[in-house]
Formats: C-alpha cells, sequence, structure tokens
C-alpha cells in the first residue's frame, strides 16, 4: 500500500533521531500522578508495544500524545519538534494519526463516509481515491460494506474502520489505543495481521495493548508500563522470554 | 452532463420562478392561498437553516425565531428606507433586482454577527443548557423590539447621538421599530412588498441546493463526524471550535435570509412584527425539522412544507365553508357549537408528533435523503461483542 505522506519530505530525520520522543512525562488526574515520568522514543519505521495491567498508564500516555489530555510536565517531540502545545486537531496535518480507544467510529455516517472524514485534510481527490483503494484492499470487509452505516458493524469490523479512517490521512505515526479489546480472538488475528501490513509499508506504528502475547508478538520493541513509570523495556522477543512478565502477564 | 446537473437544476428552477413571478396571480386568483405557497417557500429556508444546527451539528437551538426576526427587521428597514428612496410608488419587478438582494445581503449580514456571538458559547455548552443560551436570544430580540418606548419625541438617532450618546442612540434607534404595533416602513405607509414568487422561489431553490451541497461536502461530513464523536473527529483533524461556531454562523445566515424574504413578501404582511417571531415561531421551526427528519435536507423540505400548510391552513379553514358547516345551524338545532380551529391545529400537531414519534422515532426520513436506501441490516456473520 502507498504512504506517501505529504509531509514525509519534511520528516526525513537526521540518522540515529526517533520520530516520536516521549521525555519524563508527568500527568495527573486531579491530585492522582497517573504518570510518573515516563520516556520513551519510537524510531522512524519501528513498531513499538506498550503493555501493562489496567491502570499502568498506557492509555493515558497514548492521549497524552494525541494530546487529548493536558500535560503536567515533560516533553512530546514529533520529528524534532516539540507538540506540547499542538491541538489534537493539528496532529493530523503534521503526520500523526489516533486510533482511538473502543472503536470511536461515527456510527451513523456511511462506511465510506467514515473514510472520506479521514482524509479530511487531503483536498487531492484523485489521491484519496488511491488511498481509498488502499485501506479497502487492506480490509476487504469494509469494501463490502461501503454504504453501510458505521454503527451497523460488528465490533472487529468497527475496528477495521477506525484504522481504516486513520489510515485515509496517510499518516507517518499511527498510535492504536487497545485495537483488539472487546473483539472476537479470531478478528484479533486478522486486525494484527493488518497491522503487520501496515508496518510493512513504512508506517511507525505505537500500540497501546493488554494482549500482552499479541502485542509482544507483533512488535520490535516494547515497553511495560507498572504504575505510571515505565518497569522495563527493550526487544519484544527478549521480554516474551522474560520470566518476569511471563509470569505476571502471560500467564506463566 | 453529470457535472453540470446542479448548474442545470438551478437555471431551469430560475426560469421556472420567472414565469411563476407572472402566473401565479393568473393561477391562483385567492391571495391568501398565493400567501400560504411564497410562507411555505420562505419556511423551508428556516427548516433548511436550522437542520444545519439540530440535524448536522447535533446541537440543540430552539430560539431559531431571533435569527428570523433580525433578518426581517433588517430588511424591513432597508427596503423601506430603499424604497423611499427610489421615489415611492409601486414595488416593481425591475426594482426588486436592486432591493431584494440588498436587504437578503445586509439580512445576512446581521443574522451571522448574531450567529457568531450565540455560536461561542457553544464551545462550552452542550445540550440542554445550549438551547437555553439559544432560546434566552430570541427572545432577548423580541422583547427588546417588543418593549421599546415608541414615540419618544421625533428625535432622530444622529440628535440622539448628540445629546446622549451611543446608548441613548440606540434606545432611539430600536424605538423607530415601532415596537408592539410592529414596523411599518420609515414613514409608517407600510413596508413595501418587493419579494414576488421569483424571488421567494428562486432563494428558496439557492437554499435547497446549498444545503444539499453542505451536508455532502467535506464540510458536512465533517460536521456531521464531530456530532457522532468530537475525539474522534479531532483524531482525524477536525477542528471541533471552528466547526461548531460555523455551524451556528451558517444557520443565522439561512434564518436571516429567510426573514428578509418574509418581511418583502408579496401578498405577505405590511408590517413586520415582534410576536411573529415568538417561542411558537422557534418551535414551529424545530417540528419542521423534526418531522421531516434531523439532519435529512429533503426532510427539512418536506417538513417546512407540511408545518407552514398545516398552521396556516387551519388558520384559513376557520373562515371557509367547512367552518360554517361545523359552525352553522345543524341537527343540534338551535344549539351554537363554536369550533376554535386555532386550538385544533395544535391537536393535529400533536397527533402527527405522537405517531412520528412511535412509528419513526428518527422523523420521516431519518437523516436519509428522498430517494436514499434505508442502511442494510446488521450482519450476522460475527456476533457484536460489547
Amino acid at each position: 500500500m502507498r504512504v506517501d505522506h505529504p509531509t514525509r519530505g519534511k520528516l526525513e530525520l537526521p540518522a540515529g533521531q526517533p520520530l516520536l520522543e516521549v521525555k519524563s512525562l508527568q500527568v495527573s488526574y486531579g491530585g492522582i500522578r497517573a504518570l510518573k515520568g515516563v520516556d520513551l522514543h519510537v524510531m522512524p519505521g519501528e513498531v513499538v508495544a506498550m503493555i501493562g495491567s489496567n491502570g499502568a498508564g498506557k492509555t493515558t500516555t497514548l492521549k497524552s500524545i494525541a494530546r487529548l489530555l493536558p500535560i503536567g510536565a515533560g516533553e512530546i517531540t514529533f520529528a524534532g519538534k516539540r507538540i506540547n502545545d499542538t491541538a489534537t486537531a493539528d496532529l493530523v496535518a503534521a503526520g500523526i494519526s489516533l486510533v482511538p480507544e473502543g472503536r470511536a467510529i461515527f456510527p451513523n455516517l456511511t462506511v465510506r463516509e467514515n473514510l472520506e472524514v479521514g482524509a479530511y485534510l487531503h483536498r487531492d481527490r484523485k489521491a484519496m481515491r488511491e488511498t481509498l483503494e488502499d485501506v479497502v484492499a487492506l480490509f476487504p470487509r469494509l469494501g463490502e460494506r461501503m454504504t453501510q452505516e458505521g454503527g451497523t458493524l460488528s465490533g472487529g469490523e468497527q475496528q477495521m474502520l477506525a484504522i481504516g479512517r486513520a489510515m485515509m490521512a496517510r499518516p507517518a505515526l499511527l498510535l492504536l489505543d487497545e485495537p483488539s479489546l472487546g473483539i472476537a480472538p479470531k478478528l484479533v488475528m486478522q486486525i494484527f495481521e493488518s497491522i503487520k501490513k501496515i508496518a510493512n509499508a513504512g508506517v511507525t506504528i505505537l500500540v497501546v495493548e493488554q494482549n500482552t502475547r499479541i502485542a509482544l508478538a507483533s512488535s520490535q520493541r516494547a515497553y511495560v508500563l507498572k504504575t505510571g513509570e515505565i518497569a522495563m523495556e527493550g526487544p519484544s522477543a527478549e521480554l516474551a522470554q522474560n520470566e518476569e512478565i511471563r509470569a505476571a502477564y502471560l500467564g506463566g | 452532463m453529470h457535472k453540470y446537473r446542479t448548474a442545470i437544476f438551478v437555471a431551469g428552477a430560475l426560469v421556472v420562478a420567472m414565469a411563476l413571478d407572472w402566473a401565479l396571480p393568473v393561477l391562483v386568483t385567492d391571495g391568501s392561498v398565493r400567501q400560504l405557497v411564497m410562507l411555505a417557500a420562505c419556511n423551508v429556508v428556516v427548516a433548511l437553516s436550522l437542520n444545519v444546527i439540530n440535524g448536522m451539528a447535533g446541537q440543540f437551538s430552539i430560539g431559531h425565531a431571533g435569527f428570523v426576526s433580525l433578518g426581517a427587521y433588517t430588511s424591513a428597514v432597508l427596503s423601506g428606507n430603499m424604497h423611499k428612496w427610489l421615489g415611492g410608488g409601486d414595488a416593481t419587478l425591475a426594482r426588486s433586482f436592486i432591493v431584494v438582494p440588498a436587504c437578503l445581503l445586509a439580512s445576512a449580514a446581521v443574522a451571522a454577527l448574531f450567529g457568531f456571538i450565540v455560536g461561542l458559547p457553544s464551545l462550552r455548552l452542550k445540550g440542554d443548557y445550549l438551547a437555553i443560551v439559544t432560546l434566552g436570544f430570541a427572545e432577548i430580540v423580541r422583547l427588546v423590539i417588543g418593549t421599546a418606548q415608541v414615540g419618544s419625541g421625533g428625535e432622530t438617532i444622529g440628535q440622539a447621538m448628540s445629546s446622549g450618546g451611543a446608548l441613548h442612540a440606540l434606545s432611539v434607534a430600536v424605538s423607530k421599530l415601532g415596537g408592539q404595533n410592529g414596523y411599518m416602513g420609515p414613514d409608517g405607509q407600510g413596508l413595501p412588498l418587493y419579494a414576488g414568487p421569483f424571488w421567494v422561489l428562486s432563494v428558496t431553490t439557492l437554499a435547497c441546493v446549498a444545503a444539499w451541497r453542505l451536508k455532502f461536502s467535506g464540510w458536512g461530513r465533517a460536521l456531521r463526524a464531530l456530532r457522532e464523536d468530537e475525539i474522534a473527529a479531532a483524531a482525524v483533524g477536525v477542528d471541533p471550535t471552528r466547526y461548531k461556531v460555523t455551524s451556528f454562523v451558517i444557520a443565522a445566515i439561512g434564518g436571516g435570509v429567510a426573514g428578509g424574504l418574509i418581511a418583502q413578501m408579496r401578498d405577505g404582511s405590511y408590517l413586520v412584527n415582534p410576536e411573529t417571531f415568538n417561542f411558537q415561531a422557534s418551535f414551529d421551526a424545530i417540528t419542521m425539522v423534526i418531522i421531516g427528519g434531523s439532519g435529512s435536507v429533503s426532510g427539512a423540505i418536506i417538513g417546512g412544507i407540511f408545518v407552514t400548510v398545516t398552521v396556516k391552513a387551519i388558520e384559513q379553514l376557520q373562515n371557509t365553508s367547512v367552518a360554517q358547516l361545523i359552525r352553522g345551524p345543524h341537527m343540534l338545532g338551535t344549539f351554537e357549537l363554536t369550533v376554535d380551529l386555532n386550538a385544533l391545529r395544535m391537536i393535529i400537531y400533536s397527533v402527527v408528533l405522537i405517531a412520528l414519534m412511535i412509528r419513526r422515532p428518527e422523523g420521516m426520513l431519518g437523516e436519509r435523503e428522498l430517494g436514499q436506501k434505508r442502511p442494510g441490516p446488521r450482519p450476522k456473520s460475527e456476533p457484536a461483542v460489547t
């Protein structure tokens, strides 16, 4: 699939510079500190997973990167630029697309309209049609359901739609928030297959996932979050062999 | 061919409207029926514009009459003065090409300004709370005009400005709108009625085309997306702030233009009265949108026509033979039976609304358009997991 993001030219990074970098990120909900200084980075072309149990701060981290939460302290940079004060809507133009938690599709818009809204920033109709073809090639199910309203899709199909919609913006970085949440196991496999295809096309991916097994199997590196801090990090294959992680998250 | 479909449609509509300008008085000799047709067209514009806020943006405005009122007064004041300046006499079709566009543009501009002001709270308020703001706005417009002290001497606005400052000048200006008695032009001789069938029908057609294009444009899609899920919409790059305020401005412009037309409508009233744009009028506008189906352009058109016809037809019915038949001497002999058909209107309303809520909770068309199929059923291939 084609992933020539319009800003890709500007995203040429010096060797060794991460596409996304988060430095000592702190976020509080009221008086409760949800993140106590999270450091992470994602290199161009990488698939990075964030795992951890409920309430560890995975989604909070992702939401902060997507600028849906006010940041307490710390710095987030994308392609060398500080995005702490960038509005969510402006991140898309910069090259970051978010797939929100819980299949946040537009239920009363048709599948086609959902996807077209995803290409909202692209005025070029021909390019949009091409991207649409790519997304349909990625998720053939969506192609069969183009004129159906988004709300009538099954859970798994809605997740496909949410990912497809994010891909319509041709992002350089795709943020995925719990793509397996509440979806039939067979479809979870399919969705992660598609994520792999997206990554193979050159899109950098940061995925938050509770299903540790599949997250580690489909990423190159991973961060383990525990009570608002990075407890462990490393290549996913190594983490999958780690005794502590096996005991805590993989059921022995 | 497909490319020029809209252009051909609009051109055709303009020709038909021009023909009707001449033909309508010949075809329909009853002035009140002509008025009904024109009013229905104006109300279609009202419904289409309210549909932008209540249907597409998913906000809830219950003060749309405020925008219509501002548009009507702007158009009335400007057309009255232009007519005087043009030397009075008949409101001819030739002159209408100067007066009507100028007045409608002014109505749109004034309404847009207030749409922007009323739209700002929509950034912080949702649902019922925003509804109250819109209601408050419409009531302020109605009461400020309606309770102005009329006949405060022959002071002109210029004199008031020099004697009592801007605030005094403003109150003198408002008092010149005639207060509770309504505005009848600068000399109190009645408003010139420039907007014949040509203007009413062509503006309505343009409004329909604009509403249609708006709904299916990228802008409309983004607005509807925002209504469904604000976070997801922001995640695809839709700026919520800009869209919410813009939707109010666009709806206000539509309401203002409709008011501008109503004020000058041929066969219409020679005065504009603040009570025409009371809460009942706002409520009628909501009914038009809901009956047709929130978010549906063709639904708003159907709703606009339906509500106007029921409201007016029943008022007209009062004086027709049917009413005479009910009222007149019949089997009960000397028993005088009076039927207030205006009250009947609320009953018809209620019955239609209740029936609709039971049979079609989403209105006649839901969000669909005429001719669009209902969305397909939920697939059975995989059970939904929630």
